[in-house]
């Protein structure tokens, strides 16, 4: 039978309340204390984009046209990841606002994309990606954008390198 | 005017709340909307021409806005605002009265409309934040929080004047969710520029990404099973303690899961542990569900075959058990290193959400409109089509999306993560993106059977009778 204490929406509030408050510190807040977390890497600090920049305006562009939505930004310590480059640790992302490892990766992975491909390239293909990449790629065509956005989204696809100490 | 507007219905019986009536009928509403934009999406999948004939559709129906609007359209238009209608039905019936303000509950739920159309728009032109179900821009955040502020008030009011002593767990459930709803979306939508580094953010990003699904999704919808389940098989729930212990379980280790989402990534190995083993112990409450649902149906399973709406019910808990087997085992780091990025988590993603809680929706909506409106469903045909067009249109759609996801990632463990050799695994993949875009469609079909059916109950269902049970039990 139910007890006095089961009737009482307010400690059911407070406990359910406070449990949940456990969690978020224990995920969210602690990683505040965490040195590998709040140090930013060498990596990092090629992504530091000034205000207003090409590439800090290209990532604009990246986020605001969904890019996101199909590559990740994160390689992992994994064989899935083995050819995607170094693979990247908590610091690489300091400066990143916001963070965009995200969650699919529909297409290649473009945490080190800098390295990979010309800025040429990078523009032919946004243009016309069937063409450049092959038939079987299903990459929207980015024709729409102006002149002024995909250059700017080249400049900021042309910056995700990592340090060159880090091989 | 008195009470009852009803022909025929007793004016002792009250009229049914507008409040619940506008979160049902747009809810359905954005249900249809989240489904048509998931085709798209899936369509454009299949080919990245469709609907690309001009400039317009070009830039603001690309795939990449499009993604983000079928998700919110999904969760908050479709799955929030039945969700709320839900609770201001169940929150007055248990309480045996009235909702504390109509008015408040009316307002909120128009305000909660225009700020979600808005938002929606506001997606597609072009403003998401970037940050995954979060993509609304703070202005719509802003709103999104009052109105769950105006919710909770009215509910915990209502409940304070409550004319029943006891608190039953659904009302456990229902109220620590919306707290629950309140604390995980304030989290996940603070500004960017308060939380500080990128790494920092994946801790809070992570965290609204798994709970808005696990505080919020998972713990209205087991309430809700425990509301309907009890009416629809006339008799007790199995176990009243157990159901407790769930509940106290789900806050527990529910909100510790945000990390599991970035296993082998770049955190820290102590908070992937933080996160694997909760995901781990969630089996525990996930199960006192389920046997609390098991220990209430024995002997009389056959009302399942008899009772549609007791049938989605029962197929919705299904679905959420075998999302919540999914989920654990993900969480491990060799199946993660392998699922993960990959279709698989699009399937798993829909099983809780359309699988599993839009099944206990559906069940609720059918279950509580008969006693909005005073009248009886329109069609057990079409309650029956709106059934197994959803559940066979759901198997095709998450088994494609599941295959195609471990092909990704043995493919990808080969050696095919760039370049020709990524497009030569994405071509293998092309029948199982048209096998979505099929299943898609025949769940499509199904909601189009649902909403023509709620439609035709409103407008021409068979009036209830001043005998009829459903004036008595709420």
């Amino acid at each position: 039978m139910a007890n006095e204490a089961e009737k009482n929406p307010g400690i059911l509030l407070l406990g359910a309340g406070l449990l949940v408050l456990l969690g978020v510190m224990g995920t969210v807040w602690l990683p505040y204390f965490d040195d590998s977390v709040v140090t930013p890497t060498d990596t990092a600090k090629i992504r530091n984009y000034p205000t207003d920049s090409a590439e800090a305006r290209g990532k604009h562009v990246y986020i605001r046209e969904g890019c996101i939505w199909c590559h990740s930004q994160q390689v992992r310590p994994v064989k899935a990841d083995s050819k995607l480059g170094p693979v990247t640790v908590p610091g690489d992302y300091y400066y990143d606002k916001p963070l965009t490892t995200m969650t699919q990766r529909t297409g290649p992975d473009l945490m080190w994309v800098g390295t990979r491909y010309s800025a040429d390239w990078q523009h032919q293909h946004l243009l016309n990606p069937q063409k450049i990449a092959g038939p079987a790629s299903i990459m929207p065509k980015y024709d729409y954008l102006s002149e002024q956005d995909r250059n700017d989204l080249v400049a900021y696809l042309l910056s995700l390198k990592p340090a060159p100490q880090k091989k | 005017m008195a009470q009852s507007t009803v022909q025929g219905v007793p004016a002792r019986i009250p009229k049914g709340s507008a409040t619940v009536k506008i979160f049902f009928y747009t809810s359905i509403f954005y249900l249809l909307a989240s489904m048509v934009l998931g085709l798209v999406v899936a369509l454009k999948s299949v080919n990245p021409e469709f609907l690309t004939s001009n400039r317009f559709l070009q830039e603001y129906f690309t795939y990449g806005r499009l993604r983000p609007t079928h998700t919110n359209t999904a969760l908050i238009g479709w799955l929030t605002s039945v969700y709320f209608g839900v609770m201001y039905y169940g929150v007055p019936a248990l309480c045996k009265r009235q909702l504390w303000s109509e008015k408040i509950g009316m307002f909120t739920a128009v305000l909660w409309n225009i700020n979600y159309i808005a938002g929606a728009i506001s997606i597609l032109a072009g403003y998401q934040t970037g940050v995954e179900y979060a993509e609304l821009p703070l202005l719509f955040d802003i709103v999104v929080v009052i109105c769950v502020g105006l919710t909770f008030w009215n509910l915990i009011q209502t409940t304070r004047h409550r004319q029943e002593k006891i608190l039953y767990v659904s009302m456990w459930y229902w109220l620590g969710s919306i707290l629950n709803l309140a604390i995980v979306y304030i989290i996940g939508n603070l500004p960017v520029a308060w939380i500080g580094s990128g790494s920092i953010q994946m801790g809070y990003y992570y965290f609204y990404l798994h709970n808005i699904i696990g505080l919020w999704f998972t713990v209205v919808g087991v309430g809700t099973i425990y509301y309907l389940l009890p009416k629809l098989v006339q008799r007790p729930i199995y176990s009243h303690k157990l159901s407790l212990i769930g509940f106290w379980m789900i806050v527990a280790f529910y909100s510790w899961n945000g990390p599991h989402h970035l296993v082998n990534g770049p955190i820290p190995v102590w908070l992937m542990k933080a996160g694997i083993i909760p995901s781990i112990l969630l089996l525990i409450p996930v199960w006192s569900v389920l046997a609390n649902i098991i220990g209430t149906m024995k002997g009389v399973w056959y009302k399942v075959s008899q009772n549609l709406a007791l049938k989605f019910l029962i197929t919705g808990a299904l679905f959420y058990g075998l999302a919540c087997i999914q989920g654990p085992f993900q969480s491990l780091m060799g199946p993660h290193a392998i699922l993960h990025f990959t279709y698989w988590t699009v399937g798993h993603a829909h099983m809780p959400l359309f699988g599993g809680f839009s099944f206990v929706a559906f069940s609720a909506v059918y279950y509580m409109l008969p006693r909005l409106t005073y009248r009886h469903i329109y069609s057990r045909a079409l309650m029956n089509w709106h059934y197994w067009l959803s559940v066979i249109g759901f198997l095709i759609f998450a088994f494609a999306m599941w295959t195609a996801g471990i092909i990704q990632g043995f493919e990808w463990m080969d050696g095919k993560q760039l370049g020709s050799a990524f497009l030569q695994m994405l071509e293998s993949l092309h029948i199982f993106l048209i096998s979505r875009a099929v299943g898609g469609s025949l769940m499509f079909l199904g909601q189009i059977a649902f909403a023509w059916n709620v439609w035709r109950s409103v407008k021409a269902g068979q009036l209830v009778t001043a005998d009829d049970p459903i004036l008595v039990s709420r």
